[in-house]
């Protein structure tokens, strides 16, 4: 009877730790689980991501798949709550066809995702995850960043401000009321402080993300009279606050950076006048001159334009070049197999130091699974080509140059900045 | 230190105009026919939901100036369209029952008219701000103002003043007050008490309504709009006293005051302000600042 029970627990042991799905065959078809918003306020980057991926997709099978496999994408909406999602998760993973995930927007969702990722043993590949905690206190091996993490992103921003603004002397800060928002002040506080000690904070705002007015806020802002005002709004709230402010001149009364203000340049970006400084949070601006150099990148763009009845925003080159590395890394694999289909641990093995070359640029993945990607930063200028602004005197900050070293605590690379990095970086309208 | 009072007084004072017209309109449906409408909130979004939509419409055909009706269309066809076919089809069923069943009803409503508007209208926010830029601007303390901003204080006056008239002046409005002294008392002298229940919920519709179109010009309209508007009037209902419209007008300016002081001096303490004000009266005043035990007055 003990012997019985034995193999009885050894068997159940081997079912519960043996991955469910570790398929080696080449399958009809590969499925693609790609977490986005499809719904609530989370859709105005996740819609624009969505839609790439259709492209990008669509692109991919008609020039045969990946390793002749057609690609079949499996959309989950992360408007329905983090617990869905990771419920969700965990359903699409069961999928013996679904070697890799693509997940999430949500810096929340990311958080939730990684570990679940990690006890799956799932390739997972985060294409909108910014947040810098993602990789603070854990370390992943089926977890990717296809992306820049928080902390390049808004350094850039700093070094861009200090470039055009020198002599700047206070500062408010508008942001929404949550990680990414709480994050991104905390950062560009930092950054400001070691770069130029004696800058001032004379306001600090965190409304509730997705709050339908900013107006008293605005009032705010304006009462505080601050040479420059930094926010990292993004979807229905950037818009709101874009066109709560213009009419107010809040964006001729101080110099506003706007981080994610590219997403807004074709909807709302005839509000905004010339100067206002723009970011991409990343590489993806679809008229930079990298973008327009590469064929299929401009083919991207028109296909996406002709679909869609816009220009692709920033969070669309997240997805599409998300989806264009996962491509590269099971071509890496399949290489290195001999055409032999590979398993989830030779995909993940294939992402390691992987370094592509996406739509808008480049993406490699450090030992530490984290993407380093450049940033552009530029301002708003009128276009006579385009019904709505678009970016000049742009920035090419390089990857290394505002990305933390592997193994350093973020915040604390921050404030051993010095005032000379300024001076050392590129130079805005250095990059076309 | 900001000392400035001037703008903390003026942006409180929009924030309770706009608090004000969904918190009567409440407190109106409360007084009457003694339900708690969790459901209020949907109208106030689908006011603001259908006057952008109207207001585009006219603005995308020349009509420019035109769609400033679709302000006022806009509650009025929510009104006559939802109101009366609630109140008979649905909250009838709710008179007399406990509050918790009045809830649950109100409760599941709104959220069919939630999921209705993600149907109807999707998931992208709207922006109709043709209003802002007929109006212009002007500038009091040195801060850039909406004249449409200071033209919603004017509005909550009139409204706050209007429904005081048409209750003590007008016959419909002493058949509303009698109905909420004593409704049986009101049945038996003749007073036909359901048309007063459908005028009354329909009066409240159109409150809710007004208040979403009037700040839709102001505001990005998106799917959350409703539940955000209703949390805050319950508060507002509560501080002035379920039932009293002057108790919901003083209310929405301490609140909007409070809301507005936070922002400029205590940003961390303004999601929960409105609810601290709450308290803080309801400790001292538990029927709120208009209300009292026993009897019902309008």
């Amino acid at each position: 009877m003990k012997c019985f029970k034995s193999i009885i627990t050894a068997l159940l042991l081997a079912a519960i730790s043996a991955p469910a799905t570790a398929q080696t065959s080449k399958p009809a078809e590969v499925d693609l689980g790609i977490f986005t918003f499809t719904s609530g306020p989370g859709a105005a980057y996740g819609v624009p991501g969505r839609n790439a991926a259709d492209v990008v997709i669509s692109q991919i099978n008609a020039s045969g798949g990946i390793g002749g496999v057609p690609v079949k994408p499996i959309y989950v909406d992360e408007g329905q709550g983090t617990n869905a999602v990771v419920a969700e998760f965990r359903k699409l993973a069961s999928d013996s066809n679904n070697q890799v995930m693509i997940a999430a927007l949500s810096s929340a969702n990311c958080l939730a995702l990684a570990p679940v990722a990690e006890q799956l043993q799932l390739p997972t590949f985060m294409w909108n995850c910014d947040t810098h905690q993602l990789f603070l206190k854990d370390k992943y091996k089926y977890v990717y960043r296809t992306n820049s993490s928080t902390v390049p992103e808004f350094v850039a921003d700093a070094l861009y401000l200090l470039a055009v603004k020198p002599n700047v002397k206070t500062v408010a800060i508008i942001n929404p009321d949550y990680a990414f928002g709480r994050d991104a002040g905390l950062i560009f506080k930092q950054t400001l402080k070691a770069l130029k000690p004696d800058v001032e904070v004379v306001a600090e705002l965190y409304p509730k993300l997705g709050s339908p007015s900013f107006n008293t806020e605005i009032s705010r802002l304006v009462a505080a009279k601050p040479d420059v005002i930094f926010s990292n709004f993004w979807g229905a709230d950037l818009e709101n606050f874009v066109r709560q402010a213009a009419p107010r001149e809040l964006f001729t009364s101080s110099q506003v950076i706007l981080a994610l203000g590219e997403s807004v340049l074709q909807s709302a970006g005839t509000l905004l006048p010339d100067g206002v400084i723009i970011g991409v949070i990343g590489d993806g601006w679809w008229k930079s001159s990298t973008a327009q150099a590469n064929p299929q990148t401009k083919a991207f763009i028109e296909d996406y334009r002709k679909r869609f009845n816009e220009y692709p925003v920033f969070p669309s080159f997240k997805m599409a070049n998300t989806l264009y590395t996962v491509k590269a890394v099971y071509d890496k694999a399949l290489a290195t197999n001999k055409g032999r289909w590979p398993t989830r641990d030779e995909l993940v093995a294939a992402a390691k130091g992987i370094k592509v070359d996406t739509l808008t640029g480049t993406l490699a993945l450090r030992e530490d699974n984290d993407g380093l990607v450049d940033q552009i930063v530029g301002v708003t200028q009128k276009s006579s080509s385009y019904p709505f602004p678009i970016m000049g005197k742009m920035v090419r900050y390089p990857a290394d140059l505002v990305t933390p070293p592997v193994g350093t605590d973020p915040i604390a690379w921050i404030s051993k900045l010095t005032p000379t990095m300024v001076a050392n970086a590129p130079k805005p309208g250095s990059y076309k | 230190m900001f000392t400035n009072y001037v703008p903390v007084i003026v942006d409180g004072l929009v924030d309770a105009a706009l608090i004000f017209f969904v918190a009567v309109g409440l407190t109106l449906v409360f007084s009457v026919a003694r339900v708690l409408n969790v459901a209020h909130g949907s109208f106030y979004a689908l006011g603001a939901y259908l006057s952008v939509v109207i207001g585009m419409w006219l603005t995308g055909h020349g009509w420019v100036v035109a769609s400033l009706a679709a302000l006022l269309l806009s509650p009025i066809l929510i009104a006559v369209a939802l109101g009366p076919l609630i109140e008979r089809t649905l909250l009838r069923w709710t008179y007399g029952r406990p509050e918790a069943l009045q809830i649950l009803v109100t409760f599941g409503l709104f959220l069919v008219l939630e999921d209705m508007q993600k149907l109807i209208f999707g998931v992208q926010p709207y922006s109709q701000d043709t209003a802002v830029q007929l109006f212009g601007i002007s500038h009091i303390s040195g801060i850039v103002y909406l004249n449409y901003q200071l033209l919603l204080i004017v509005l909550a006056i009139l409204v706050a003043i209007g429904l005081r008239l048409m209750l003590k002046r007008t016959r419909i409005g002493k058949l509303i007050a009698a109905v909420v002294a004593d409704q049986e008392m009101a049945q038996t002298i003749g007073i036909d008490v359901r048309r007063i229940f459908v005028l009354a919920f329909t009066l409240g519709v159109f409150l809710a309504a007004l208040g979403g179109a009037l700040a839709s010009p102001m505001i990005g309209v998106a799917p959350g709009l409703g539940a955000e508007a209703i949390v805050l009037a319950f508060a507002v209902a509560a501080i002035g006293g379920l039932g009293q419209i002057e108790g919901a007008a003083l209310a929405a300016v301490l609140v909007g005051l409070a809301r507005a002081s936070a922002i400029y001096w205590a940003p961390e303490l303004q999601p929960v302000v409105p609810y601290l004000v709450m308290v803080a009266v309801l400790l001292v005043r538990p029927y709120g600042l208009f209300g009292s035990i026993g009897l019902r007055r309008i």
